[in-house]
């Protein structure tokens, strides 16, 4: 009989609405609530011996700390799985029932499940870490919702091995793992252009890449009085890679001054990447971070200034979310700058 | 979020902003002329990814 | 077009005084093919070791793999077309020895690489979980260490070390040319004037071959296709016979294909196999992955019309070479070949891929609608822990005596010769969990 413990927010535990959001963690025996309906899906497989509560701001403000507190209330009951939520649309609680499955699974070392719906912030938070069911957006997705969370905890806390998203019903967790088929890759694309060609269905192994809309941003009036900065994923680093930036999978980026620089001189710099041959950017970086030209422009008042250092990082097999984090940081140091535009290089 | 809406072609992968066939004064205005162009797209509304190419 | 494989089955290796084959066992005599390969003004010494499946040694600095081959009854010292003076080939017998390979390790120093790699180039481990992963742990491998010369240029010198592989291939195979082969395949099909006699029901499919990709520079002097380099040409028809009797090489730098693998071509090999049964193989198109938008829009619509008006193709396969970036060629020949409705799939590594993204797909960096069917070949980005071994082979002698090369090392996938490959040999699939 497996002990399970649920998480709850002090909605669904019943202790309040929105003026009850600022509790700290506390825990009750048995379960609570929704809980009910855990305990009838578990059918004797388990039974919920704690149920732990926090007031969704707590959790959400202190993340951490609120962590620690839900780990230790939780110890001296010994879980074997936890179950967090569902959260359904709720932001807070959906980082919320995240945060605490990844704090149990790291700190505790057992299993967690939880569930939201797709929109919820919580989801991209934590889903490379913890398996999530999706849910409608409100509360009435509970029945459903439940016995998907008890099926994929209680095989969890078995060992058993967990099948694709597609398969199973859990959000994609984006880790792209190598398996053997049975089959070589010619023998399996011979066979895929056979069934398309016969106007078989057949499934691509690949999916196609949905990158979302950006907003454009407004353009820039006066060019002339404009402060622009250069950007580069080409790799180009000083000589000696001082910021130690990867040459594939790049987590860092670095800045480095253009004060009194009027030509990037090859011997100052390297190309840490992969992806291409850097030969002739090794021979006059220009080529890929083109100072020459912008103090050409800057002198005859084309543009009002270059900003006084380049960013750089690497762009090969990157993590989408990683660079967008880099991109956020390296626009919020351009603006508070005071810089308008930005020439991005990318080989 | 992910894609860029103002896109300026380059020369190639290896030499962006350059062409190692071409003597120093002219590859330097070939570069010139991109960045221009970088600069036109900096100044043009766009509601879209917008591909900017110059002219030959 | 008839060609025989004659294959030879090599058992072991071994130093000897005279290179010959004896009970399976390959003798090399080291000093008359160190002299042979010495010969070559842009080398120096060229050092050889013996490295057999089993034995806890690593070979660092992989720069490419050869089966040793030659053309029975040719009194040319060449490879097939590319190490010498020129035969026609894809026709007659070729003696094979397999089990056997020769390995080219990369002397120089670091010095001044403008690709970006590791600091031991490309591993081959002959023992533990990196020999199972790649059939080059498993070969008997006959390994060339030649060392630079003065003055001579990174590029003179790749150039070198790739003939001096192909040299080495076919010295050894002649030990075996008039032995009785263990086993003849033969690969017999016709030109595309008659290859659809009698099976006109079926689809024709042409298999477009992308050889060489421009985001590497060149190395000039290369033999990647029938002893020249590639990059200037446009897509060129050839029979699959001269694709298996050595038309072309692995160019630097050999990113998941080597030679071997293209003499033993896993997407020709399975197209011959149905050839008759399913489709009708049509030929194939070899193409480059150019650098810039302009060439690989013009390659693919070269390579499509070829396709759709010379051979007349219901159908294609496509790999590619290289990094991530050839993607987009590769893609954009599918494309084209789809708009003159010429059905494609491709078959491909995710060598640029996100392989921690739940929310874009990003495992392909292009999207296309047309280019639909995709067949995954694995992500070279997952890693393992390679065990310490007990002798370092390769590379420069700073390298291989540095006590951290010998050591247990975690390493991706790619990093390991043979371990993935671009031509479809391998069941690696990449699956998003």
């Amino acid at each position: 009989m497996l002990r399970v413990a649920h998480y709850l927010n002090q909605f669904f535990a019943g202790i309040g609405g929105e003026e009850k959001a600022e509790i700290g963690p506390q825990v009750r025996d048995g379960f609570l609530g929704p809980g009910r309906a855990i305990q009838n899906a578990l059918a004797g497989r388990g039974e919920i011996v704690a149920t732990v509560i926090c007031g969704d701001n707590y959790f959400a403000e202190n993340i951490e700390k609120a962590s620690e507190e839900v780990i230790r209330l939780l110890a001296p009951f010994k879980p074997d799985l936890l179950i967090a939520g569902p959260a359904f649309a709720a932001g807070r609680y959906g980082i919320a029932c995240g945060g605490v499955c990844r704090a149990v699974i790291n700190q505790m070392r057992i299993p967690a499940v939880t569930g939201m719906h797709e929109e919820n912030p919580g989801l991209d938070l934590y889903r490379n870490e913890v398996y999530i069911i999706p849910t409608e957006a409100s509360a009435r997705g509970m029945n459903v919702a439940i016995p998907k969370m008890v099926n994929l905890a209680l095989r969890l806390a078995t060992k058993e091995k967990i099948g694709r998203p597609s398969e199973e019903g859990y959000f994609p967790r984006g880790l792209l793992v190598n398996e053997i088929s049975d089959q070589t890759g010619a023998e399996r694309v011979v066979s895929m252009l056979l069934k398309k060609l016969r106007g078989q269905s057949f499934e691509s192994e690949v999916p196609r890449p949905n990158y979302d809309h950006v907003t454009p941003a407004p353009r820039i009036d006066d060019i002339r009085r404009a402060k622009i900065a250069l950007v580069t994923d080409g790799g180009l680093v000083p000589k000696g890679n001082p910021d130690e930036i990867e040459m594939r999978t790049a987590t860092r980026f670095g800045k480095y001054g253009l004060k009194g620089v009027d030509s990037l001189r090859p011997e100052d710099y390297e190309v840490r990447h992969m992806g291409y041959d850097s030969v002739f950017v090794r021979q006059d970086p220009n080529r890929l971070v083109p100072v020459d030209v912008m103090r050409d422009l800057e002198r005859e008042g084309a543009i009002g200034k270059l900003h006084e250092e380049f960013y750089s990082t690497t762009g090969v097999a990157n993590i989408v979310e990683t660079m967008r984090r880099m991109g956020e940081k390296i626009a919020e140091e351009l603006k508070a700058s005071g810089v308008s535009g930005v020439i991005l290089t990318s080989t | 979020m992910v894609g860029s809406n103002r896109i300026v072609r380059g020369n190639k992968i290896v030499n962006p902003l350059g062409n190692a066939d071409l003597d120093p004064q002219n590859e330097k205005e070939l570069r010139r002329a991109i960045v221009e162009n970088a600069l036109e797209a900096l100044q043009a509304d766009v509601k879209e990814q917008t591909l900017f190419d110059q002219p030959i | 077009m008839r060609l025989e494989l004659h294959r030879v089955k090599i058992q072991d290796v071994q130093f000897g005084d005279k290179t010959r084959i004896d009970k399976g066992v390959l003798y090399i005599s080291r000093s008359e093919l160190q002299e042979r390969l010495e010969g070559d003004k842009r080398l120096g010494r060229v050092e050889i070791e013996l490295a057999r499946p089993g034995e806890k040694c690593r070979i660092v600095e992989v720069a490419d793999v050869v089966e040793p081959r030659v053309k029975i009854g040719s009194d040319r010292e060449d490879f097939l077309g590319s190490a010498g003076r020129h035969t026609i080939i894809g026709e007659g017998k070729t003696c094979v020895l397999q089990g056997a390979a020769v390995v080219m390790s990369d002397c120089r120093g670091k010095g001044e690489a403008t690709i970006s790699r590791e600091s031991h180039g490309y591993i081959i481990d002959m023992a533990g979980p990196g020999s199972e992963i790649s059939p080059f742990g498993q070969t008997l491998n006959i390994v060339l260490l030649p060392q630079p010369k003065n003055k001579v240029s990174a590029m003179d010198y790749q150039a070198a070390l790739k003939m001096a592989g192909l040299k080495a291939a076919t010295y050894l195979a002649r030990a075996g040319e008039d032995l009785k082969p263990d086993e003849i395949e033969i690969y017999d099909l016709p030109p595309l004037t008659e290859v659809m006699k009698g099976i006109e029901n079926l689809p024709k499919i042409t298999y477009i071959f992308q050889i060489l990709s421009l985001q590497f520079e060149p190395v000039p002097g290369e033999p990647t296709l029938f002893g020249k380099q590639a990059e200037g040409i446009v897509p060129t028809i050839l029979h699959p016979n001269q694709v298996l009797d050595g038309a072309i090489t692995s160019p630097v730098p050999g990113l998941n294909v080597q030679t071997y693998q293209i003499q033993n071509h896993p997407m020709i090999e399975e197209l011959y196999k149905r050839h008759g049964k399913d489709l009708c193989f049509a030929g194939v198109i070899l193409t480059v992955a150019h650098n810039n938008v302009a060439d690989f829009d013009r390659m693919a619509d070269i390579a499509a019309s070829l396709a759709k008006w010379v051979i007349g193709a219901d159908a294609a396969v496509l790999t590619k070479t290289g990094g991530g970036a050839p993607e987009l060629a590769m893609a954009r020949t599918a494309q084209r070949c789809e708009q003159l409705g010429i059905k494609t799939a491709i078959a491909m590594l995710h060598m640029g891929a996100d392989f921690k993204d739940a929310k874009y797909g990003a495992s392909t960096i292009f999207s296309m609608p047309e280019v639909d069917a995709i067949v995954s070949m694995g992500v070279p980005y997952m890693e393992l822990t390679l065990p310490s071994v007990e002798r370092v082979i390769g590379g420069p002698l700073s390298l291989s005596e540095d006590p951290t090369t010998k050591g247990e090392m975690v390493q991706w996938m790619g990093s390991i010769k043979g371990s993935l490959c671009q031509l479809g040999s391998s069941r690696l699939t990449a699956v998003r969990y």
